[in-house]
């Protein structure tokens, strides 16, 4: 199981109309890609981190280690957008302050987008956010094949722990060579089983007369017009602080 | 490679998203094209959208010691094509976004250009070429897989680079910045890929002759 996906189905927040969630999390994401990084993305993170760890109960660390999960990415591309390659004289490589303040500026930013994210994944379940896309004209094939998906994804990833750990328990990932070995096994059995069971379940399906469509009871969930008022003063407030805090350091 | 969330500015987000919902819904209309004719398809489908995630889940060793992972992109293309990879593939980094925060939804669109839809095609484009050209299946698989990654690494860089120019050398600056950063892992990671690909299309021929046919990826009597 995914931990992020065990706390969104857990959380406190879990039974709230995922809109709401959606729209404070995209909210803050348009923010933090379009207002000035250096001054709205701090504000952002540290509104986004009490949304998450006080208000919907996700433990800080949890947060934290979904937080530093991409930062991989920024380690190794933000330091770069400080040096400076000049062909001018031959090739230099120089340090630009120009470029020391697009990567500052772009490490705050994504940081600020990826709270968003982080957000929505720890407190949303996927899947409540899949029938959304429906709304926004994406057809019903392709969102029927999401929820597919989504289910099978947590079926295959068991079977490939499962298979992993047996694996690591017989030697299996020592050395390059037995490690490659190793996963070209689990990935042959991972996909030999998946079309064994895709194929077991359309019999199933058919069976009960599967004409193309799935149909299932959602949980009906009101939206609440209290919380789209605070998620919307929330962004207000947000964006308003952010604007006057550049003013004033301009 | 993914781009993380707020990481383009929301230009080339904007631009890079425009580029692959054509690609995206030529995609899915194919797909809905598909399911007309055979609803089960939608199963087979879903399968290989969920295989392609657990793909992405497993670690892949790197020599620089960060752990990284295979991408699928080369197994997926040949196996299932790559008009419907680019839809499977939209749906896998949606998901990967929003369950695991890898990548982002600002970046699906440049994400989705450079793997779901550059990668596949130019891999299967190779593995039809190679074996137009007779060559062993193993070696078409491999390089199929291997350049579809380094396409996917390329593409990325040029997405960077063009959002990033460098102050001094602009956009060929910046390009060999990242290109030749990114190639510390992503050449030997295309070059693992390749022979775990080509590892996985023995395996299967071995024991999933069946399947391999109902794909109609080998020819001959589908049981």
């Amino acid at each position: 199981m995914l931990t992020s996906d065990g706390f969104a189905w857990t959380n406190r927040w879990h039974r709230h109309h995922p809109a709401e969630k959606g729209l404070l999390a995209g909210g803050m994401l348009v923010l933090a890609v379009t207002l000035p990084a250096p001054t709205t993305a701090p504000i952002i993170i540290a509104v986004m981190f009490v949304t998450t760890v006080l208000g919907a109960g996700i433990p800080a660390v949890t947060w934290l280690r979904l937080m530093a999960l991409p930062s991989g990415f920024l380690i190794t591309s933000v330091p770069f957008l400080a040096l400076s390659l000049n062909f001018s004289s031959g090739l230099q490589v120089v340090f630009s302050p120009q470029g020391l303040e697009v990567a500052l500026s772009v490490l705050l930013r994504s940081l600020a987008a990826v709270s968003c994210l982080t957000f929505l994944t720890l407190t949303t379940p996927t899947i409540d956010l899949v029938p959304l896309l429906r709304r926004v004209g994406v057809p019903p094939a392709v969102v029927e094949i999401m929820l597919l998906t989504y289910r099978l994804v947590f079926v295959f990833l068991e079977r490939a722990a499962t298979g992993h750990q047996a694996q690591i328990a017989r030697q299996g990932y020592v050395g390059l060579r037995n490690t490659l070995r190793s996963l070209g096994l689990l990935v042959t059995s991972l996909f030999q089983r998946s079309l064994e069971r895709s194929r077991r379940m359309e019999i199933g399906l058919t069976a009960r007369g599967f004409q193309g469509e799935l149909r299932v009871l959602a949980p009906k969930r009101s939206i609440s017009r209290a919380r789209v008022a605070s998620a919307a003063g929330l962004l207000l407030g947000v964006a308003a602080a952010g604007l006057v805090l550049d003013a004033t350091v301009r | 490679m993914h781009i993380m969330e707020g990481f383009l500015p929301p230009a080339h987000a904007a631009a890079w998203t425009a580029a692959a919902v054509p690609f995206v819904v030529a995609g899915s209309r194919s797909i809905a094209r598909i399911l007309k004719e055979n609803p089960q398809a939608k199963l087979l489908l879903a399968t290989s959208g969920a295989f392609a995630f657990v793909l992405s889940a497993l670690k892949l060793p790197s020599v620089t010691g960060s752990c990284s992972h295979p991408t699928g992109t080369g197994l997926g293309a040949v196996l299932f094509g790559p008009s419907v990879m680019a839809v499977a593939g939209a749906i896998v980094l949606l998901f990967q976004a929003l369950l695991l925060a890898h990548g982002g939804i600002t970046t699906l669109g440049a994400n989705v250009f450079s793997m779901a839809i550059v990668g596949p095609w130019i891999a299967y484009g190779v593995f039809r070429g190679i074996r137009g050209l007779r060559g062993s299946l193993a070696v078409a698989v491999f390089f199929a897989a291997m350049l579809g990654d380094l396409a996917t690494y390329v593409t990325t860089s040029v997405q960077i680079a063009l959002a990033f120019p460098d102050p001094a050398s602009g956009f060929t600056g910046a390009l060999l910045k990242f290109t030749s950063i990114f190639a510390f892992t992503q050449i030997p990671l295309a070059i693992i890929e390749g022979l775990l690909t080509v590892i996985i299309i023995n395996l299967l021929s071995q024991y999933s002759r069946s399947e391999l046919v109902g794909l109609r990826f080998i020819p001959g009597e589908a049981k």
